[in-house]
């Protein structure tokens, strides 16, 4: 079977700086996938190429996005719109400004279930005929908003969570077979960043829909995440099982960041930062981006692109990932 | 309770404006050299024709006494007679409206119908780093060429090979150029900078068509820089229907400005003045009920 999302050796420039540097990615039907890696490795540019929606500037270089096998960098106009309305889903870091302003919340909902029912799809939930006041309601309360109030309300007046889930429920509405969230919760509080994954995961468990969720937060990741992918300057630099990838990590970048995040550190036990920068590229890097930092790192490091290795159940980009999972 | 408030706020600063400026206009009128008299009886009066012409009017007094009396007229709703004339001003004016409300309306009409919709296209076809130069070259032409040296040029040329230029025909062409490049321009940058806006792009990720993308969320988002410019296109009917010699307001007090007749420049630069104020204040209203965000700030 063929995945629903495959992204192969994408190359993506922004005027001379280098966004994404090959980068591969595969998520199954119904699959929830983790994208992890710092600010600046290309998550965000990761994300935007699966719906084309990269900024004018943002050129592609080479490689692929196959959505349902679709190719969705050379698909024309209308068969773009297509897909993006049946097949995907987009949630973005700021919720108050992912929604119109000048718009009530529920004006916005039935906007976007006028258009799916032009595509003759049904929404889940309503088909009170016209009006679409009782699929509004549903629509909010399957994202635990159900505040009579909400719809009422423009942005500006709901809170970062509830606006967030108001783009959820606006992203969810036609059942999409893939999600995208970028960052969702970047700019939420620590409380109601779990209830809003958990509303997005639980309707997306609901719609048999897929998640590819970019996140620098690991543990969060892994807690709910089925597979996991570590970026690195561009590209995917290991990928596999969620539990595999955190707990027994064999790219050293993985080992690096899963030795630094808070969440998983022993008390008494210093944190351990990654040592140096992430790079910027300015082209293709012609080595492993990361041998500059790298502990383990030989002299093809700096001169040989890795490819991707097979390590038990996890992809890894490494030329030494086979003596370092003896190592691990 | 708030609203009464801000409307009352509205009114009072309104009021206090419309006070400085006629004491500005009664003040700079009393400045130009030359007064009534010297104008009306020409460089070879007797000090004693001038002086009689002058207490007639009641120029005699001091300009404090003048107005003084002046205001409190007005405030009985009595802009006084034209000295030349002899007919009230307020009447004078009102005679004179339809030329100029006709020829803004003209303007208003071109710049929603041709302005609005240029600046959108060309919002939606900019690219990064090339085209769109000529629109914004033309766009620029049009909204610094001033109305003056347009309508002037216009009306050299035509009346050089003898064609006809009454009607309303030039004159509003050359208004309309103006509008149009103005608004062109305002509404490209408003789209623009709306196009940017992550609700946008949340908008073009569910697979929304361009036009629906204008029509639903951009053009209200766009549209409180465009409104705002409506208030600035009633200034330039009154240049160019004096260069067009259509007797309307702004020839009208123009005239009078040339022949030293206070009450009718007095009037009419209040009049302005309360129009633009007026605009103004509907403008905010009308911008506030666009984007709700902008209205709670009232």
């Amino acid at each position: 079977m063929s995945a629903l999302l495959e992204v192969d050796g994408l190359e993506v420039d922004y005027g001379t700086a280098r966004a994404l540097d090959g980068a591969d990615l595969r998520v199954a039907a119904g699959e929830a996938v983790g994208v992890v890696g710092e600010s600046g490795s290309g998550k965000s540019t990761l994300g935007a190429a699966i719906g084309r929606l990269l900024p004018r500037q943002a050129v592609v270089a080479a490689g692929t996005v196959r959505v349902a096998g679709e190719p969705v960098l050379d698909l024309p106009p209308a068969a773009l719109r297509r897909l993006r309305r049946q097949r995907l889903g987009f949630v973005f870091q700021d919720p108050i400004a992912s929604l119109d302003p000048t718009m009530r919340v529920g004006a916005q909902l039935r906007l976007v279930l006028r258009a799916h029912g032009r595509d003759g799809r049904e929404s889940p939930g309503g088909r009170d005929g016209g009006r679409g006041g009782a699929d509004v309601a549903f629509h909010l309360a399957r994202v635990k908003l159900d505040d009579p109030r909400v719809a009422a309300a423009y942005p500006h007046q709901l809170s970062g969570g509830m606006a967030q889930r108001v783009a959820i429920a606006l992203a969810m509405a036609a059942s999409p077979e893939l999600l995208v969230a970028d960052e969702p919760t970047a700019s939420l509080d620590s409380q109601v960043r779990e209830e809003v994954l958990n509303v997005v995961f639980a309707l997306a468990r609901q719609a048999g829909t897929s998640i590819v969720w970019l996140s620098h937060d690991l543990p969060a990741v892994a807690r709910r995440c089925d597979r996991v992918a570590v970026m690195y300057a561009g590209r995917v630099v290991e990928s596999g099982p969620a539990a595999d990838v955190l707990g027994d990590p064999v790219h050293p970048y993985t080992a690096a960041l899963a030795r630094s995040a808070p969440a998983v550190a022993v008390p008494g036990v210093r944190l351990e930062p990654v040592p140096g920068r992430p790079p910027v590229l300015t082209g293709p890097s012609p080595g492993c981006a990361f041998a500059p930092r790298c502990p383990f790192a030989e002299d093809r490091c700096a001169t040989e692109r890795p490819e991707p290795v097979r390590v038990g159940a996890k992809d890894v980009l490494c030329h030494r990932a086979a003596e370092l999972e003896v190592i691990a | 309770m708030r609203l009464l408030l801000w409307w009352a706020g509205r009114a009072l600063s309104s009021a206090v404006t419309l006070l400085g400026i006629s004491v500005l206009i009664f003040a700079a009128l009393r400045l130009m050299p030359g007064g009534f008299a010297e104008t009306i009886l020409g460089p070879f009066a007797t000090p004693a024709q001038k002086a009689e012409l002058a207490a007639r009017y009641g120029l005699d007094q001091s300009v404090f006494a003048q107005y003084g009396h002046w205001l409190a007229a007005v405030g009985t709703g009595d802009f006084g007679t034209s000295m030349i004339s002899r007919q009230p001003v307020a009447a004078e004016l009102w005679a004179r409206l339809p030329v100029t409300g006709r020829l803004t309306l003209f303007a208003v009409a071109a710049a929603v119908l041709a302005g609005v919709p240029l600046g959108v296209l060309t919002a939606l076809r900019a690219r990064p780093g090339g085209g769109g130069a000529a629109g914004r070259l033309l766009s620029g032409l049009g909204v610094s060429v001033p109305e003056f040296a347009l309508g002037s040029l216009v009306v050299f040329v035509v009346s050089r090979y003898g064609l006809q230029t009454s009607g309303y025909l030039l004159p509003a062409a050359v208004l309309s150029i103006f509008a149009i490049s103005a608004t062109a321009r305002t509404t490209r940058d408003a789209v623009l900078n709306v196009l940017v806006e992550p609700h946008v792009t949340a908008a073009v990720a569910r697979g929304e068509t361009p036009w629906f993308i204008v029509r639903h969320h951009i053009l209200r988002n766009a549209a409180g820089p465009v409104l705002t410019l409506t208030a600035y296109l009633l200034g330039g009917a009154l240049i160019v229907e004096y260069l067009f010699n259509l007797p309307g307001i702004g020839s009208y007090v123009v005239q009078a400005v040339g022949r030293r007749d206070y009450a009718v420049v007095q009037a009419g630069v209040l009049l302005a003045a309360t129009v633009f104020i007026v605009m103004n204040v509907l403008i905010d209203l009308l911008v506030g009920l666009v984007d709700p965000r902008l209205g709670r700030r009232a």
